[in-house]
Order: C-alpha cells, then structure tokens, then sequence
C-alpha cells in the first residue's frame, strides 16, 4: 500500500520533467529609454507638408548604442488588418506625405542593440487636403446641382472660396435641385483591393446622387453604382446612417447597406413593408440617434417604421398604452420630424380627413411601445401655418420655423411663439437648420449655428447666427454668399465624424 | 492492490512514452499525396480542403458532352530529373451511386489520359484531370467517383487522409454543397430542386457551388441576393393566390 505513494510521486517526478524551466533570474535594473522630441499630433497637407523630426533618444544603460526605424499605419480601418509601412530607418525623419486624407499613425522605434530593448513612440497624423476642412454648400443653378466650398483656416468663419468644386473635380454636375448633404467617416470605398472605410460625403437632389472621398471630392459612386440593382426611378429622398447601417430612400422605398461587416459600399434590394409587399412611401422627415435603428413614418399606411441594416423588411413599431396617438395607422400626415435629442423628439402632424387639424406631438421613440402626446395646435398659432421647421440638437428645447419670410421660434415647454428673423422682402428662404460642431481637441473651429438660407434672384445667402438663450443675436456671425438656390450646408473639419451632426432635416 | 501497482507502472510507462516526439519522415522512399491548390499548402486549416468536388452539367449547352475537374497532387521527397508517373484506382463507395468508368467518366487507365497522371521532371506538384462524361443516366442520378493514389514503380502513398479524393458530379440540378446546413438555416432555408430552379429564373444566377461562394463573404451583397429571391417568391404567391410555390416534397416554398 505504502508504494501507491511512491508510484505516485515518480508519476508526478516524471510529469514535472516534461517542463521546460523557463524561470526569469536575471535581477538587474530595467532598461528605460527615454525619447523626446515627438508631438501627440501632427496636421499635414497631402502632397504638400513633409513629416520633419529630430527625436532625441536616451537610455540609462550607459554606452547605449541604438537603430532606428519610422513606421506609419492608418486608423478606422474596418474590414482588412492595417499594416505599418516602414518609411525610414535613421533618427530624423524628412518625409513628405502621400498619404490620402484621413487618420494614420506615425510609429518611431528606438532599439538598443546591445540590449535588444525597443523603445516604441507613436503619434496621431491627420493628413488633410485643401478640401478637408470648410463649409460646403449644396447649391442648384438652372437645374444643376454643384457644391461651393468656403476655407476656413483659422476658426470657423470663412475666410475664402472654392465655387463648383464638385464639378472642378468630376467633369459634371448633378441632375435636379439640391436638397441634403450628409458626412460619414466609415462608407465603404475600394482602396487597393479592399473596402475600407473612407470619410465622404453625400450629395442628394431630387433627380440625383453622388457620394465623394472628401480628400479630394472625387466620385466615389454615381446614383447607378450606388445600388447593386439601381432603381428604376431616380427620385432619391434622404441618406442616413443608423446603428449598423447606411439607408437610402429613394421615391419613399428603403434601400439599406449593413455596415457592421465588409461591404463595397452598395444598397440593397428595396425593402418590403410587410410579408405581402405591399406598397408604401416613407416620408423625408424620421429620426435617427445613430445607435440604434431609425424610425421612418410611411405616408400611405400612416404608420411608423423602424428597419434594421441587414434586413429585407421594416420592423412594424407598436404603441405604449400611455401613447395618445397609435403608432400604426393613425390617419395623419407627417408635416416634420427632426432630432431632439437621444430619448426624444417632436413632430407636426396634419389629420388626412380633417386638414384643419394639425398637431405638435412629443415622440418617445420605441419598437416595442412609442409614446406619443399630443398638443393640438390654434390656426392663430404660428406654427400652425409653419412651411420648414427645425429641432435644436441637444440646446434648448425649441422648435424654430418659417412663416413666409419669416424665421419665428417656439419654445416646446410654454408653447411662447417669438418672431426671430425676418429676411429682406426680396429673398425666399430655402431652408433652416441647426448646426453645431463641439469638439474639444478642435476648439478653435467650435460653432452654434442657426442657418438661414435664403435665395436672392440668382444667388443664395445663408445666415449664421449665434443664439443666446435660444433667441438668435440679431447680426448673423457671418453670412455665406454664392450663386444658385442652397439645398445644405454642412462644416467639414478632420474631426468630423458621422455622428457629428443629426441626419434629420 | 496487485492491480493498481500495476496500472501505476503501466501510466508511468505511458507518460514516459509520451513525452517523446514521434515524426513520420518522408525521406525513406518517394511518396505522392493529395493536397490543396497550390496557393494554400502553406495553410493548415487547408490542409484538408478540395477532397470533394462536385459538378453539374445542367448548367452547359447540350453541346457539352463532357468536362474536366482538376485536383491537386504533390511529390513528397523531392524532384527528379525525368518525369514520375503515378497511378489512380476507383473506391467503391457503399450506398453510393458509383461512377462507371467509360460511361460515367474516363477511365484512370484510359490511353488519352495516362500521360496527364505524372510528375514533370524537375516538379512536384501536378494538377490530376478527372474527365467527366454526360451520359444520359446522369438526368436522372447523381455519381459518386472516390479514387485513391495506388502504389507504383515510382511513389509509394503518402499520409492517409491525403490518399484520396472524391467527384461527385450530375446533369439535374442538385444541392451545391456551398448551399449547406449554415446556408440553410439562416440564408435560403430548405433546398429543393423547385426552389433552386425558381432561384434561377428570378435572378439568371446559376445559384451554383461558385455563385454561392463568391457572395457569401460579402453579407451585403448575400443580403441583396436574398433580398431578390425572397422579393419574387413573395409576388409569386400573391399572383397565384391559394396556389403558393411548393417545393417536390409538397412543402410550400420558404425563405428565411
């Protein structure tokens, strides 16, 4: 019985010399190399600013004798491993930058040979080009649309212009009137051999499409490309981006592309409302808080909709039993929808049988049970007779509309209407919108916008004003001139991202 | 307690067996196996692909009346300067339909063929035509052809699990093995020849091996097949109401 324990041991004797001891022994002080000399950051101008550092590299292992290497790699990459390009191996680097517009990192590594201990320094390398910063305009002349850009070198107020920088670039124009410009930092574009994510920019009118590199405003894909099956009707509506998707509404059918998993930038077939396909018409007006799906409003049904990116049909949306107002089938028209904030927003109905009645609803979006309260609204309301609206992203809570040539406000919590703006009699206003842009590491260019746009016989000019309080200061901050009608207008910076600004109008 | 004295000695002789490191060496004699394409020997995972091809005439003209599977075979030992023949048998399969040679496809032995089965001087890879036959009888079965490497003046056979191959070929429209459980369950639900031909009269897509694997990595572009196809079996059944798809087992058509 005894020798059970001693066969067990030699067992364990004869397990334990199968391994390999791989005990660290060695007690001497760590190695610390030191290198100064390499900024968090740098902003440089393809094909035109050069990468030029001296870094000065230390060690306190006396007689340190070093090799160097420069690497650089590109960030947001979704659908392929970066790879680290190794540019240089000296201590300096003067190295001109190719690189396309986006985000990369430039990698510095300090190796002791008579160590073997590697120093690894890296730094954020913003490449831009003279396109990737300013205010675009989405503008129509005779039936054409092109896009004027304003540079913005030193804050967010103009400084020059670039006209027609769409065709400047691509040899043509687009067909129809210019209505929406949307920015996303993760469209799917062929590089090399991949799809892989690229910042560009929409452009959508009424009869057209196109989507760009914004490093260079070249066209990415055309209307037709812009499909795997283009639709037959070119009537394309809104572009927005939800969750895990990019959808497009052309002639108020949903086309979707899933972006959680590689794509090569196309939208799919046309989504079906239900198991019958029946017929429907999304509206231009929904909501979107980009990390989930969006809610979209079908004018036939008078019904909501939300839709998931990989999906062949829209998911019905069901009323909370505290809704005043069913979510599905509640005989309205959808006159606006905007973006309030991330749990809520507002929306103006007018009642298809009665179209005397109108009403400003508070919407808590949800599949499952969307609330929505009702506030009727007097025809001796402004709002009543509103034409364009628009939500404030995140500010206050108001409601700014037009009345003619007028911009008025109405603030959502007391119902107050106050005239804010009115534009000379000689203008129409095309549009108004809200733009912000608060990021920390681009403080200079910050901004807190209310757009009007207006057009002026064959000129636009889109007014951007300040608000206090969110009342509108009574000189705009500066205003944007240029020819044509203005559809949209966006700030593009190297920060922008697509989450930046609300999809909704 | 005699046995577990025993059973001790034996676990001990084991672990001491089994710390040593067993290599099947190749350099005693020539040896041929099967592998995958050339660009992928460097791949372990792999390491077992193409054992199966499949083949449907359906797709080709009438004027076709036979074709060609290329499989890939390495020499294992090293070149030669003069060229090494090698030699290929038929397996039965049991509960297969086998193959028949010169009716079903070319013979192994077969004279136009004899000089096609063989390591070129200075090579050690080749790639091994398997020459189909559309005989009338495929309309109605499909063939199984598992060969395997037999030993000759030249190679002696290489790893087990790389001795062989199968072809599995047709001329009615049938599964493609692309179109698998995965497939199944979440893309295109249950096959059945109705639903596969329906596929290919709403698309034009041969909905085969190659147009499956070719659009299966891309989700987006998997979505907008299935989009098409889900799409059209729904208007079909609403232009033949009460009279929805059914598949050759009775079973209305479906699509996840």
């Amino acid at each position: 019985m005894k020798n059970k324990y001693l066969y067990i041991i030699l067992i364990a004797g004869v397990l334990s010399s199968c391994f390999k001891d791989k005990g660290n022994y060695v007690y001497t002080e760590h190695e610390e190399i030191t290198v100064t000399g390499i900024a968090a950051s740098y902003d440089k101008i393809s094909l035109v600013d050069r990468i030029t550092i001296d870094p000065v590299v230390t060690s306190n292992k006396p007689g340190a004798e070093f090799k160097y290497w420069w690497g650089l790699y590109e960030t947001s990459v979704q659908g392929a491993v970066p790879k680290v390009d190794t540019l240089l191996r000296t201590k300096a680097i003067d190295y001109l930058v190719v690189q396309p517009a986006k985000g990369w990192v430039l990698v510095f590594g300090a190796k002791n040979i008579k160590t073997g201990y590697t120093k690894i320094v890296t730094s954020n390398i913003n490449v831009i080009t003279q396109f990737t910063r300013g205010w675009y305009v989405a503008k129509t002349e005779a039936g054409k649309t092109d896009l004027d850009l304003y540079l913005t070198p030193t804050s967010a107020i103009p400084a020059s212009k670039m006209e027609n920088v769409f065709s400047m670039v691509n040899g043509k124009k687009l067909d129809g009137k210019a209505h929406t410009l949307r920015f996303y930092h993760d469209y799917k574009a062929l590089t090399g051999t991949s799809f892989l994510n690229t910042r560009a920019l929409f452009v959508v009118t009424d009869q057209d499409a196109s989507v760009v590199n914004i490093g260079t405003i070249k066209e990415i894909r055309d209307f037709n490309a812009l499909f795997y099956n283009a639709p037959a009707v070119k009537k394309p509506d809104i572009v927005t981006n939800g969750s895990a998707a990019f959808y497009f509404i052309n002639n108020g059918k949903l086309h979707s592309i899933y972006n959680m998993s590689a794509n090569s930038g196309q939208f799919g077939v046309q989504q079906m409302v239900n198991e019958y396909n029946a017929d429907y018409k999304l509206s231009k007006f929904f909501y979107s808080a980009g990390f989930y799906d969006p809610y979209f409003f079908d004018e036939l049904s008078s019904s909501f909709y939300s839709a998931g990116g990989a999906s062949l049909q829209l998911t019905s949306v069901n009323s909370s039993a505290t809704s005043k107002m069913p979510a599905k089938n509640n005989n309205k028209r959808l006159l606006y929808m905007g973006f309030k904030t991330t749990s809520q927003t507002f929306a103006v109905f007018q009642d298809k049988t009665n179209q005397n009645l109108k009403i400003l609803s508070t919407i808590t979006p949800s599949v499952s049970a969307m609330v929505i309260l009702n506030d009727t609204l007097a025809a001796s309301e402004k709002l009543y007779s509103a034409t364009m609206h628009t939500l404030f992203n995140g500010d206050e809570n108001m409601m700014y509309f037009v009345v003619g040539n007028q911009v008025w406000s109405r603030n959502l919590s007391n119902r107050f209407e106050q005239l804010q703006y009115t534009v000379p009699v000689d203008e129409t206003i095309s549009f108004i919108c809200h733009r912000k842009y608060t990021v920390a590491s681009d403080l200079a260019f910050n901004y807190n916008y209310v757009a009007v746009a207006s057009k002026k016989g064959d000129s636009y000019n889109i007014r951007m004003f300040t608000k206090t309080s969110g009342n509108l200061n009574p000189i705009p901050a500066f205003t944007i001139t240029g020819k044509g009608e203005a559809g949209d207008v966006m700030y593009i910076s190297p920060s922008v991202y697509g989450s930046t600004y609300p999809n909704t109008l | 307690m005699k046995n577990l004295k025993y059973i001790l000695m034996a676990t001990v002789l084991l672990l001491l067996y089994s710390c040593k490191e067993e290599y099947y060496l190749y350099n005693d004699i020539k040896r041929i196996q099967f592998g995958p394409d050339i660009t992928r020997i460097y791949t372990p995972s792999y390491n077992l692909a193409d054992t199966l091809k499949s083949y449907i005439f359906f797709y080709e003209s009438a004027a076709k009346q036979q074709d060609t599977l290329f499989f890939d075979i390495y020499a294992i030992g090293g070149v030669s300067n003069t060229d090494r023949s090698f030699k290929l048998e038929q397996v039965a399969v049991p509960g297969a339909e086998n193959a028949v040679a010169g009716k079903h496809y070319k013979a192994f032995n077969d004279a136009s063929l004899t000089s096609k089965y063989v390591i070129k001087s200075g090579a050690v890879h080749a790639k091994v035509p398997v020459v189909m036959l559309r005989d009338a009888t495929l309309k109605t079965t499909t063939v199984t052809l598992k060969f395997q490497i037999a030993q000759n003046e030249n190679f002696s056979t290489g790893e087990p699990a790389n001795v062989w191959r199968k072809a599995i070929f047709t001329d009615r429209l049938s599964q493609p093995p692309a179109w698998d459980n995965s497939a199944t369950l979440y893309y295109f639900g249950k096959y059945s020849v109705v639903k596969h031909n329906f596929f290919i009269e709403k698309t034009g897509q041969k909905w085969d091996n190659d147009f499956i694997l070719a659009i299966r990595p891309d989700y987006a572009l998997l979505t907008y097949w299935r989009g098409m196809v889900k799409v059209a079996l729904v208007n079909y059944n609403l232009q033949n109401p009460g009279n929805p798809l059914t598949d050759e087992f009775g079973e209305i058509v479906v699509i996840p």
